[in-house]
């Protein structure tokens, strides 16, 4: 039965034998020697042999003889060579290459389609390779084979599998196949026809399991005779629009319901240049934010106002990456939330006016750490212009990570009794976080003010408006690189009012366009005021401009005062 | 001063909420009257601009299927000079995710008799609330509510979901 019997096989079957224990070993950090000076080197050092060694990348993969070789050569993980220590890793345990794993996956692989993305998985038992080997006979091997076909088709991302086909194999529940909505949780059809199912009470462990799931067939199963049977399947698979080759569910009002109309975008902008300028402010913003927070102080007026906020509430588990233990010990005290602060005094003392009162709340919040460029697709941000101030709002979501400890910490209106059993170790440990903040901005003749900047801090989340890629393939394009950010995906909407659309310049004013292109609104602002009253041409209103770094003020003295020397073509003619 | 304003304001942001979270659409006019009808009041929903109060309201009172808002930061600055303040709010949104819109309608194709979503007595039927998913949003309002004048305060809104659970039935992208 299984070749022993045959004295001709014994040759390849010892070699299947060996091929079938052999381990594969991953080593990388060897860059200074040679493929062979690596595998002789450690021949000699382990007295083990790693063969048929390939080069993938900067690593060395190769196979020793068994899983006892592989432990033996483990003990070597760091040695030196070349001047550097050697990195080896076992990747592949004896089981992941054991002549049933391998028959499965063969099975998996023959029966599935890529064009349509459909896993056959019909009549197992009668399948001639499977039936040979003698898996799938009984229902016992049957159901435990099932569960490590689920577990081999979950690890190969190259199955992307929208349909399964379960028909004809005895089933007479699900309890054997449960897993299927771990492996496929976004299967759209399904066909089930030709077993023994026969209670809906079986199918209750998928009950809101299949979110994506279409089209159901189970023809030729007891269940379909149930008097509930419609009902209890509308309910168990909530976006089910066929059962079997019946609608019963209107598909566009399917998804009218369960489509919220507005989907997310990452960025909004009123228009291309509150875009770009927004974008630069942001950038340069958060830089000295996480490098020198005092630098920041200068955009801050007497009247300026800025308060942090902190919302402590945690998210879902089900919600990727979040954060369900946050810590805020660093943001308590200065927190101006105030669904959870009673007193009107306790709010007015956390709102900081002017740059010394900023300045110390500033110095009580942890140092930080932006990725705004390095993982811009972490950032979402909207900017509207804000008639009122004669300047526009700048609203950006995202995460930072805490690098030390707050400059000083702030215990301003903070009672005794919150001493009591603060365990400063869990509460104020450093963390990511996630987080939103508003800025008002003013342009002025000189730059920019800030004339309000509101923080609210909350428990590090991974953004709803990060797109999940279906298949594994995809995962190369989701970041979206900083430059795109500065073109809006939006056309202006002409029923808004522009406050910060190019300034008019003056018809005498003439800039090549490639200057001109790189100028921000408030820069053409200056740019124009100045022409328009030094009566200087466009070429020197730009030197002064520039050479005065682009202070009006500067500019407009310094014009005065060396208006002797100015030459008569410099002016308009 | 007053010196409740931040009792006026969370007062407000609540109503907002609650308004949100009404199925009734004999109420929308109520809600409409808070937006300023200047045709200048700005409105980005997930990063979408909408130009109308009334389409934003209509297209939430019709697409958007029940909801539940529960507050949790708010915090708010007066501009000087502007009067104008504006406000920063945190909340939880969950939906009914029943498969039934605010009419209480459900896309079954001919439900039997026996079934669950027959809607017979005319009584809406229970909202099955799905997980939280997390909001932010900004608004920009006339200094006059301190003066208890609700009338077209609101002269921009900034509303964006934040996070989303994984074991939502609701589609956001």
């Amino acid at each position: 039965m299984n070749g022993f019997h045959n004295v001709n096989n014994l040759g390849s079957l010892a070699t299947q034998q060996m091929m079938t224990n052999r381990v594969e070993v991953v080593i990388t950090n060897w860059e200074n020697g040679s493929i062979n000076d690596l595998t002789s080197f450690l021949s000699r050092q382990s007295r083990i042999a790693v063969r048929d060694v390939r080069v993938e990348g900067n690593a060395a993969i190769g196979y020793v003889a068994n899983k006892k070789e592989a432990e033996a050569l483990n003990k070597f993980n760091g040695i030196r060579f070349a001047g550097k220590s050697l990195k080896i890793q076992v990747t592949g345990g004896v089981d992941n290459s054991s002549p049933t794993v391998k028959l499965l996956k063969a099975f998996l692989f023959r029966r599935y389609d890529p064009q349509t993305k459909m896993l056959n998985l019909g009549s197992i038992h009668t399948d001639a390779e499977l039936v040979q080997k003698g898996l799938f006979t009984t229902i016992s091997t049957q159901s435990k084979m099932f569960a490590a076909m689920m577990k081999l088709a979950s690890s190969e991302s190259n199955l992307v599998v929208e349909s399964v086909n379960l028909s004809d194999n005895n089933l007479k529940d699900i309890n054997g196949i449960t897993t299927l909505a771990q492996t496929f949780p976004n299967l759209k059809n399904l066909c089930l026809a030709n077993n023994q199912i026969a209670r809906y009470k079986s199918m209750e462990p998928w009950k809101n399991k299949f979110k994506k799931l279409r089209e159901l067939l189970m023809t030729n199963n007891p269940i379909v005779n149930e008097r509930a049977y419609k009902n209890e399947m509308l309910k168990i698979f909530p976006k089910l629009v066929m059962l079997d080759n019946i609608v019963v569910r209107d598909a566009q009002k399917l998804d009218a319901i369960y489509n919220f109309p507005f989907k997310s975008k990452p960025f909004f902008f009123e228009n291309n240049e509150l875009g770009s300028s927004s974008t630069e402010f942001v950038t340069n913003f958060l830089n000295l934010w996480d490098s020198d927070r005092s630098q920041l102080l200068q955009l801050y007026t007497p009247q300026s106002q800025f308060s942090m906020c902190s919302d402590a509430s945690v998210p879902p588990s089900s919600v990727k990456d979040a954060d369900q233990n946050p810590s805020f010990g660093f943001y308590l005290s200065s927190s101006r939330n105030i669904t959870k602060i009673s007193t009107d005094t306790s709010i007015q003392q956390k709102l900081a006016t002017g740059p010394e009162g900023i300045a110390e709340i500033f110095n009580s919040l942890p140092m930080t750490k932006h990725y705004l460029l390095e993982k811009a697709e972490s950032y979402s941000m909207q900017t509207i212009s804000y008639g009122q101030v004669n300047g526009f709002m700048i609203i950006l979501h995202g995460f930072f990570e805490e690098t030390t400890k707050p400059m000083n910490v702030n215990n301003k209106g903070r009672p005794r009794r919150f001493n009591h059993g603060s365990n400063a170790s869990s509460d104020k440990r450093l963390s990511k976080k996630s987080f939103d903040r508003v800025w008002v901005l003013v342009p002025t003749n000189y730059g920019v003010i800030v004339a309000s900047d509101m923080l609210t801090v909350r428990p590090y989340v991974s953004a709803a408006w990060i797109k999940v890629p279906d298949t594994p393939a995809t995962i190369n394009n989701t970041a979206v690189p900083m430059q795109q950010m500065n073109q809006p995906n939006f056309v202006p909407n002409t029923t808004m009012n522009q406050q910060m659309s190019p300034p008019i310049l003056a018809p005498t004013l003439q800039l090549p366009p490639e200057i001109q292109a790189r100028l921000s609104p408030i820069q053409l602002e200056l740019l124009n005021k100045l022409h328009v009253d030094t009566k200087l041409n466009s070429e020197y209103t730009y030197m002064l401009a520039e050479q005065s770094g682009w202070n009006y003020d500067v500019a407009f003295k310094g014009f005065q005062s060396s208006m002797g020397q100015i030459p008569r073509e410099a002016y308009i003619q | 001063m007053s010196s409740n304003q931040s009792g006026i304001i969370q007062t407000f942001v609540k109503k907002i909420l609650a308004h949100l979270d009404d199925a009734d659409p004999q109420r929308l006019n109520s809600f409409l009257s808070l937006f300023n009808q200047t045709g200048n009041c700005k409105i980005i929903l997930n990063g979408n601009p909408i130009a109308q109060p009334t389409e934003f309201l209509t297209a939430w009172q019709q697409q958007v299927v029940q909801s539940q808002h529960n507050l949790t930061s708010l915090d708010y600055h007066i501009i000087p000079g502007s009067g104008t303040l504006i406000c920063d709010v945190g909340c939880k949104i969950r939906f009914d995710e029943s498969g039934r819109n605010k009419l209480d309608q459900d896309a079954v194709v001919n439900p039997t008799n026996t079934g669950t979503t027959s809607n017979a007595g005319g009584i809406k039927g229970r909202p099955f609330w799905g997980p939280f998913h997390g909001v932010s949003i900004q608004l920009i309002m006339d200094d006059r509510i301190f003066k208890n004048d609700q009338n077209g305060v609101i002269t921009a809104i900034n509303y964006n979901i934040i996070y989303k659970p994984d074991d939502s039935l609701i589609n956001l992208e």
